[in-house]
Formats: structure tokens, C-alpha cells, sequence
């Protein structure tokens, strides 16, 4: 990996990164949508090309049950088998052993789950999810961590921390004793749930590791904890990573997250919401979600937004044929998938801009003016980025501000 | 100049080389060419042909840019009824020129458009028609339009073609001499309905009206069929010869005739609508996979087409030959070519090629032929579902190569076998390097095996956008075998029949590995895709 700085805003945290991998160049702060089977839902890889996506994500343990790596070695990888030839990240595998399978259990040696197809028991390694991620062949791999809810407390929680650096130390030696190095990016996942004596111990000991990892994630969050503690942890973490290995939010998607995260200094996010929501009919827009399949929707002969460059709204494709079609026609919801992307795409280009421009305070208050001034600021929102020196009332003294975790949703006819 | 609404001319006309046959009915080789009024260029469709299907408005599986991007699609089948949910209709509001395009995302230079009410391939019971209304399906149940709301919905749609009101009964009763003689009357009342004169918005330019197709009455009983196509032919008097001014007779006004070969099945069917199944009292798994499966029955694959050719020539015999003949919902190309060789039908519905994109099947054939005799039929498509293409890293079809290839077999050139890059990706900040140059390699049987099994649903875009490829190639031989050598043709299509299987045993077989992974999947899932499977005949359920 090449990875360099290319500026820094100069009151916020955030920062416009130029990485390069085996498969080309990401310029950072980026969103990865999310292809957990290897394919973005949907999409053809070529559709996803002509967003201007350079980096997708698949899921290890999916691609493991389905195709399976043998059917991933005869195609060459998982670039190959999927055709799509730009950056790829694969997760470890851990998250969706705690998230998916009853019957997990945690040992020094690794994750014993019952196997989806015969129901023995298996057993997940570090270093079996390292040769996992090797036979996928993705540009960045992550290290196993042992993951915990976000919502546990007590010893538990610190155990996990302090063994997902064990493991760190073992995906590290298998890493490099593969010789994969140079094609392939060890990043580490810093753990140690809400607790912030816990992820001051986790970020030292994995920061000493820094000449076995490419990069650093920030694990355990985004399961359902207050935002205002969720924004606390990921400053923390980003303050303490060293400035010259990207950072990566796991599980982070929508706008306002995206935005806060960037401005605190993280530098890549990835999250199914964007293409979750467009099967569910919803649209994202700089206004706030729009929720098509609302009966008001139902006549309105324009696009979800006027001056998205995404295909769906370029085209012309009216609110009222996406009301007709949604939740029942597969084509709406790639109509709705391609503008979402294209959403969150452009939430995060921007962000390059601004900052490159030293514009990013400027870029932050204008999104949310436009995003929550109606319906009201999250507070959260409001703490995070005066604690990086914006303030979003700045000039704006009437603003409402409301508690909460502030998701704008658009539920119901009556608004 | 720019288009003003109903002024497009539609044309066919035969082309000389047709071989002439000594019944009357042969194979025919013609060109369909439709021309709007102030706007540049000709629609020009050659046939045999085929008709690409919609479902709520839209091809299944396809967003627009892939629509764009499969050349096959030139000519699409709009049933209106879904839009009934909505009072109005809500494509009768789109502003503009050719709205029911625009809504739909048609483009009026590359597509033609047929508005129709009904959807041709739902054979669901319905209630009864009624003397000034048919009854048409929608999600908020079955709403009744009269032929006044028919013409209204057209007129404010300007679909490229219209197809008349039929009394086609849906119901369990067995139909009387007196039901079919009603039908016949009420299908011919509405047919001028809709042929009246439309109003002219100004003196200027050619005086509009509508490209009006009709469906053929009659049913199963050929001498009504018979009459309903003489009774086009006779002067009208009085008020109804006022009403269709300037025409003297209906079919002066009518641009062509469709076949719905559904309730032709049906009544032809010994077991169907008059004999319904009894519901079993237990239900276990098997039989819950038996049901998903008979949801998905091919349109009467393996029904006798022998018996439907003398029902299509009664319809027939009577009628000029000069006017283009579609057929809707013909189960197989074994069914399209023997409806062309012995009825002359120029066009057909692609449902049958677009639901085998439903349930996995990537087609595979070729019109003539491959010489030679094979042991057993050769399927008509690979089944990707099954598991021995888990590891097959070949592409979908061996009849067609693909762009990576240079052997002399023809190039399949749909997304899925010669996918190209995008002309010009999006880029989102002015730092964007440009993403990096190589060539798109074909998609493979392994990764569509993969898809299917995991319910992705890119499967089916690829599949979709394949299939209609391989039946346009299918076409383009048909009309290449008729235009150079057309007394072989005949001996072709037994051939065809000979090295193809038409039984179709494909099909069975992707039909049930489909419903056990729909299974597999869950109940959610299998309960809205059998919701959808009773209601929408083409698609597949969003995975949500």
C-alpha cells in the first residue's frame, strides 16, 4: 500500500488521503458499499464502475459457505470470480460468527461454531481466517477480533479486547510468513467496547504493532449504543492512531455519521444501509430520506433529486414510477441502489473537496442545515463537531436541536 | 416541427421473398415500420420478431441503463392494469410528448410501445366482464373498465400501438353458445370504440389516430372465430357507422391482430379452469415445493400447438394477409416456429425467454440447428441453478461466444457475455483519478450459480439481458433461413424440433431446484414470492 496525506482542514480533524493498492487508487475519505455475496445487490460490476466506486467490500464468512475457496481458487480470487477489478476489503469473519450463528463459542484458540451445513463443530482461527481472506484475495484483510456487543459490560468486555490483540499478533505472523504483503493489507480492529480506559489499553498495544498493519479499524461500534458515546470513542481512537495509517469506521452509513466520523479524522466507512434502505423504496437525498413508497410520492413526476448525477435521477426516473414499482419490482430497486450509492458517494466527494479547498467547516454546516434544518439537529451531532472546533448554530441561533440519536426518517404520510 | 400525440403511422408491409404455401398460410418475412409525424427517423422492426414483456410497466430485472444497453429490446408490451390502483391513472397524468415513454423510461427513437389492458400471460380466474366493462386485476383489487375509460387512458398515454378491449371470459363457468356469441358482439362494439375519430388539435398537420390492434374472439370454437373476423369485414350502419367515420368497416381501422394463446390453452385443457385441483388436506414440504413449482409452469409448453393452428386459420381466413399477426405467450421456440411455418405469425411475447431468466436458465440454441444428430435432445438452456455449474468458469451459453473469443460462432452481445465499460464514471471530487483501464471479463455460469443460490439478484439482470439476446439471435436466423433458402425452412424447423428438446425437461428440472432454495431461504421470502407469483406472472420477488 501507498498511502499519503494529501491535506489537512485546518480546524477539524479530517483529512484527504491518496491510497494506493494492487488494484488501484482510493482517494480517502471514502464510503465502501457493501457486497457481502460478491455482488453490490442487484448491480453488475460495471454499473458500479460507472458511480466511479473503487472500493467495495465482501464478507468473509458468506464467501466462505458460498461459493466456498475452493470455487474462489479455480476463479483466480475473488476480484476475478465477481469481475470486478478494482480495490476490495474483506472483514475477518468474527463479526457475523457472533452476529449469525446461536451456538458460537469463544476460546484462546479461536471461534467454535456449529458449521451451517452439517452442524459440527468448527473452528474459526486467526490464522484460518487469514488463509480464508488469502484464498479471496482482497487488497485489505482484516485481522480476527474477538467482537462483543456493543452493549455488553462487565469483565467480558475487557477480555475481548485484550485477546483481539492476541490474535493481532498471530494474523500478523501468519500475514507475513504468506509472502501476500504486497498484494494484500493486514488492518488491525481496535476493540475494547465503551469503556475508554479499554480502548486506550487496545489503541497502545495495537498502535506497537503498527510495523505488521497497514491500517487500523475502529471495531465494536454501531450495535446500538448512545451516539453520544459512540462519538466519543471513535475521537478517541482517532486522536490516538498514527497519522500515517488509514483509519476505518466499520458499520458506519448514514450521512450524519459519515460526516461526524470525517471530521474527527477517520478516513473510510462502510455500511449496508444505503443499499438496505433502497430496497425498502427509500431514497437518500441532501434533504433528508425520502420514503417512495409514501402515497404522497405517488404523483410526483420528478426525480428523487434534480441535480443528482447518479442514472436514476440523470434519466429522469419520476418518484411516481418508483412509487409504482418499489418493494415489488427488482429494476426499482436497482434504480433506487444506483442513487443511493451515488449519495453517499457524493456526501464523501464532497468532503474531499472542501477540504482540500479548506472549505470542510463551511461543507459540514451547509449539509446540515440542508439535511436536519427542518426537523432539527441532533445534538450529538452538534457536541462531535464543536468538540473539533465547528459549530453547526454558528450564525444560526433559531436552529432547533433535538436529542436522541436524531435519524431523520420520512415514516409516514403525514408530514 | 416538433410530434404532436396520435400522429405516428404504424405500416407493415410483407416482403416479396415469403414463400407462398397451398393452404394460404406460410411463412412470411415483413418489416414493420412506424414513423411519427414531425419527429426524424423510422421505427423499422423486421420479422418474425418478438416483443420484449413488461411487468407493472417495466422489464423485470432490468434498471434503464441495462435496458439501453440490451438491443434486443425494440419493441415492449405495456399491460395497464397495475396502473388501475391509482384514480387516475396515474401514466395518464405524465405531461408531454409520448407520456406513457417518458413514464416508463421507453425511449420514443429506440422503442415502440403496445398499451394494453390486460396482461396477456395472467390466466387467473376473474370475475365476469360485463356488457360495457372488463374486468382487469390490480393490487387493490379488480376494477372494472368501461371502453369510454379504455380509449380515455390511451388518449392520454399515446402508446405507439393500442390494443382494444376483448371479452376474453376468466371465469369457472363453462361458457354457453350465448356467452361466446356475446363475447363476439361486445369485443366488436369496443373495438370501434376505440377507433373513433380522434380529436384533432389544430388544422395543421396529418389528422391523428390511433394504430389500434385487436385481439381475435372466438375462444376455441373455430366457427366463432370465424364469424367474429367476418364481422370485421362488414359495413357498419347508422350509429355505429358513425361512430368509426371515416371507416366504413372495423378492420379498415385495425393495424394488425393479436393471438392470446392462454385462454385458447385453456379451453383446450380437459383438466383446467372447469376442473379445479382439490386442495390437498396435508401439506408437507414436498408438496409445498410441488406448488411453488406449479406456480411457475411454462405457458402450456407441452400443449398440443397442432390443435391451436386451425383455431389461428379460422381467425384468419377471412382477414386481408397484408396485417402483421402477434401471438402472445407461445411456450417455446419448438411453439414460435411452428406457428410460423403453418399460421404466418410475425410476432411473439418474449415471456417465455424472460421467465426462464426468472428461474435460472441462461438459454442456449441456435436457429438452424447444429448439424448432426445428438444422442438425446439437447436442452434448450443451461439450468445455473444446478450444482455441476458450481465450478464451470465457462460462460452461459456454448451456442455464442463472447467478447473475450474469436472463433467463428456468432457473438452473443448481451451484458452477461460481452459486457463493456462504462463510457464515462461518475467522479465525485475533483481529485478523482481516473478508475483503472481493463477489459470487462464475460460473466461465468459459476458466479451466476453462485448468485442464484445465494438470491442475488444481479442473477437475473444478467439472465434477463442474456435471454432476450439469444432469442433475438434465434430471430435474425429465422428470417436469415426464410430470406435465403426459404424452402428448407420447413425441414429446419423439424430438425430443430428433433436436436432440441421441446418437452422441455430444462425447465422442470430449474423449477424445482429454484423452489427448494427458495425454501431454503425462509418463509418471508417464499411467501411474497408465491404472493407474487399468484399475482405477477413475469419477475421475481425483491430480496429484501
Amino acid at each position: 500500500m501507498q498511502f499519503e496525506v494529501l491535506a489537512k482542514c485546518h480546524t477539524t480533524r479530517a483529512r484527504v488521503c491518496r491510497m494506493k493498492l494492487a488494484h488501484g487508487v482510493t482517494m480517502l475519505p471514502t464510503f465502501m458499499p457493501v457486497a457481502t455475496q460478491a455482488a453490490i445487490k442487484g448491480l453488475t460490476p460495471q454499473q458500479m464502475e460507472g458511480l466511479g466506486v473503487s472500493l467495495i467490500l465482501n464478507n468473509t464468512y458468506h464467501l466462505n459457505l458460498r461459493p466456498g475457496i475452493k470455487v474462489l481458487q479455480e476463479a483466480g480470487g475473488a476480484h476475478k470470480f465477481q469481475g470486478w477489478n478494482h480495490n476490495l476489503l474483506t472483514d475477518s469473519g468474527g463479526f457475523q460468527l457472533v452476529s449469525l450463528s446461536k451456538f458460537t463459542k469463544i476460546t484462546e484458540e479461536g471461534a467454535l461454531f456449529a458449521s451451517p451445513f452439517d452442524g459440527e463443530p468448527t473452528m474459526l482461527t486467526p490464522e484460518e481466517s487469514m488463509s480464508i481472506q488469502h484464498a479471496i484475495g482482497a487488497d485489505i484483510i482484516m485481522q480476527l477480533d474477538d467482537v462483543v456487543s456493543s452493549l455488553t459490560v462487565g469483565p467480558r468486555v475487557g477480555e475481548a479486547m485484550q485477546r483481539s490483540v492476541r490474535w493481532l499478533d498471530r494474523c500478523i505472523a501468519y500475514h507475513q510468513n504468506s509472502g501476500r504483503q504486497d498484494k494484500q493489507n493486514l488492518f488491525a480492529i481496535i476493540q475494547g467496547g465503551l469503556d475508554p480506559d479499554l480502548r486506550a489499553q487496545c489503541l497502545d498495544e495495537m498502535v506497537k504493532r503498527k510495523d505488521g498493519v497497514a491500517g487500523y479499524a475502529i471495531g465494536g461500534l454501531s450495535g446500538g449504543e448512545e451516539k453520544d458515546v459512540f462519538w466519543r470513542i471513535i475521537k478517541q481512537c482517532a486522536e490516538k492512531l498514527p497519522e500515517d495509517r488509514p483509519r476505518y469506521s466499520m458499520g458506519i452509513g448514514f450521512a450524519e455519521d459519515l460526516l461526524v466520523c470525517v471530521a474527527l479524522g477517520v478516513d473510510m466507512a462502510d455500511c449496508v444501509f444505503p443499499t438496505r434502505t433502497a430496497r425498502f423504496g427509500v431514497a437518500l437525498t441532501f434533504k433528508g430520506p425520502l420514503n417512495l413508497r409514501l402515497g404522497k410520492h405517488s404523483r410526483e413526476f420528478i426525480p428523487i433529486d434534480d441535480n443528482c448525477p447518479c442514472p436514476t435521477c440523470s434519466d429522469g426516473v419520476s418518484r411516481a414510477l418508483l412509487h409504482h414499482t418499489v418493494t415489488r419490482e427488482t429494476s426499482a430497486a436497482h434504480a433506487v441502489t444506483l442513487h443511493n450509492l451515488t449519495f453517499q458517494a457524493q456526501v464523501m466527494g464532497r468532503a474531499r473537496d472542501a477540504i482540500m479547498n479548506g472549505t470542510f467547516p463551511t461543507y459540514l454546516r451547509e449539509f446540515f442545515s440542508n439535511y436536519f434544518g427542518d426537523t432539527g439537529y441532533p445534538e450529538w451531532c452538534v457536541n462531535a463537531l464543536r468538540s473539533v472546533g465547528v459549530d453547526l448554530l454558528e450564525h444560526n441561533t433559531d436552529a432547533k436541536v433535538v436529542e436522541g440519536d436524531g435519524a431523520k426518517w420520512e415514516y409516514s404520510d403525514a408530514s | 416541427m416538433s410530434y404532436t400525440r396520435h400522429t405516428s403511422t404504424f405500416r407493415f408491409e410483407l416482403l416479396p421473398s415469403s414463400p407462398e404455401s397451398t393452404t394460404g398460410f406460410g411463412p412470411r418475412l415483413g418489416k414493420t415500420c412506424l414513423e411519427r409525424y414531425g419527429e426524424d427517423g423510422v421505427l423499422e422492426i423486421v420479422t418474425p420478431g418478438f416483443i420484449t414483456s413488461t411487468s407493472r410497466g417495466v422489464v423485470p430485472h432490468l434498471s434503464r441503463d441495462n435496458t439501453d444497453a440490451t438491443d434486443a429490446i425494440r419493441w415492449a408490451h405495456v399491460p395497464f392494469e397495475t396502473f388501475l390502483e391509482h384514480t387516475p391513472p396515474v401514466p395518464t397524468l405524465q405531461s408531454g410528448s409520448h407520456p406513457l415513454h417518458k413514464f416508463l423510461g421507453f425511449r420514443p427513437n429506440q422503442h415502440i410501445l403496445t398499451m394494453t389492458l390486460r396482461d396477456p400471460s395472467d390466466d387467473r380466474e376473474m370475475p365476469a366482464n360485463g356488457h360495457s366493462f372488463v374486468s382487469a386485476y390490480s393490487l387493490r383489487g379488480v376494477r372494472k373498465v368501461s371502453p369510454g375509460d379504455w380509449r380515455k387512458y390511451v388518449l392520454a398515454c399515446d402508446p405507439d400501438i393500442a390494443i382494444a378491449l376483448s371479452d376474453t371470459p376468466f371465469t369457472t363457468v363453462a361458457h354457453s353458445q350465448k356467452r361466446t356469441t356475446k363475447s363476439l358482439e361486445r369485443s366488436a362494439a369496443w373495438l370501434a370504440d376505440l377507433l373513433q375519430a380522434v380529436p384533432s388539435p389544430g388544422s395543421e398537420g396529418p389528422t391523428p389516430r390511433l394504430n389500434v390492434f385487436v385481439h381475435m374472439a372466438g375462444g376455441v370454437i373455430a366457427a366463432a372465430r370465424h364469424a367474429f373476423s367476418v364481422s370485421l369485414l362488414e359495413p357498419l350502419y347508422e350509429r355505429e357507422a358513425e361512430t368509426i367515420k371515416p371507416f366504413t368497416h372495423l378492420d379498415e381501422g385495425v393495424s394488425g391482430y393479436t393471438f392470446d394463446l392462454i385462454p385458447l390453452y385453456d379451453g383446450l385443457s380437459p383438466s383446467s379452469r372447469f376442473n379445479p385441483p382439490t386442495p390437498s388436506a396435508l401439506s408437507t414440504v414436498e408438496e409445498t415445493v410441488e406448488e411453488t413449482a406449479a406456480a411457475l409452469d411454462p405457458p402450456h409448453s407441452s400443449s398440443p400447438t397442432a390443435q391451436l393452428v386451425p383455431l389461428l386459420h379460422a381467425s384468419l381466413v377471412p382477414l386481408p394477409k397484408t396485417k402483421p399477426r402477434i401471438v402472445h405467450s407461445a411456450g417455446s421456440p419448438h411453439v414460435m416456429l411452428a406457428l410460423i411455418r403453418d399460421v404466418g405469425i410475425d410476432l411473439f411475447d418474449a415471456h417465455w425467454a424472460q421467465r426462464a431468466a426468472d428461474i435460472g436458465i441462461a438459454l442456449d440454441f441456435v436457429f438452424p440447428a447444429p448439424p448432426g444428430a445428438p444422442d438425446a435432445p439437447k436442452a434448450l438452456g443451461n439450468n445455473l441453478y444446478d450444482a455441476r455449474h458450481a465450478h464451470d468458469f465457462s460462460p452461459f451459453a456454448d451456442s455464442f461466444r463472447t467478447c473475450a473469443d474469436a472463433d467463428a460462432r456468432p457473438v452473443c452481445p448481451c451484458i452477461a457475455c460481452s459486457p463493456s465499460r462504462h463510457a464515462a464514471p461518475l467522479r465525485m471530487s475533483a481529485l478523482d483519478e481516473p478508475l483503472s483501464e481493463h477489459a470487462p471479463t464475460p460473466f461465468t455460469r459459476a458466479y451466476v450459480h453462485h448468485l442464484l443460490h445465494t438470491h442475488e439478484m444481479s442473477a437475473h439482470a444478467l439472465l434477463t439481458a442474456h435471454n432476450l439476446s439469444v432469442l433475438d439471435a434465434f430471430f435474425a436466423c429465422v428470417r436469415r433461413v426464410l430470406a435465403d433458402r426459404p424452402a428448407d425452412f420447413a425441414g429446419e424447423v423439424e430438425r430443430f424440433c428433433v436436436v432440441y428438446d421441446g418437452t422441455m425437461a430444462v425447465w422442470e428440472e430449474a423449477k424445482a431446484t429454484w423452489a427448494e432454495v427458495a425454501l431454503a431461504r425462509g418463509k418471508g421470502r417464499l411467501a411474497r414470492e408465491k404472493e407474487r407469483q399468484e399475482k405477477d406472472a413475469l419477475g421475481t420477488a425483491v430480496e429484501l
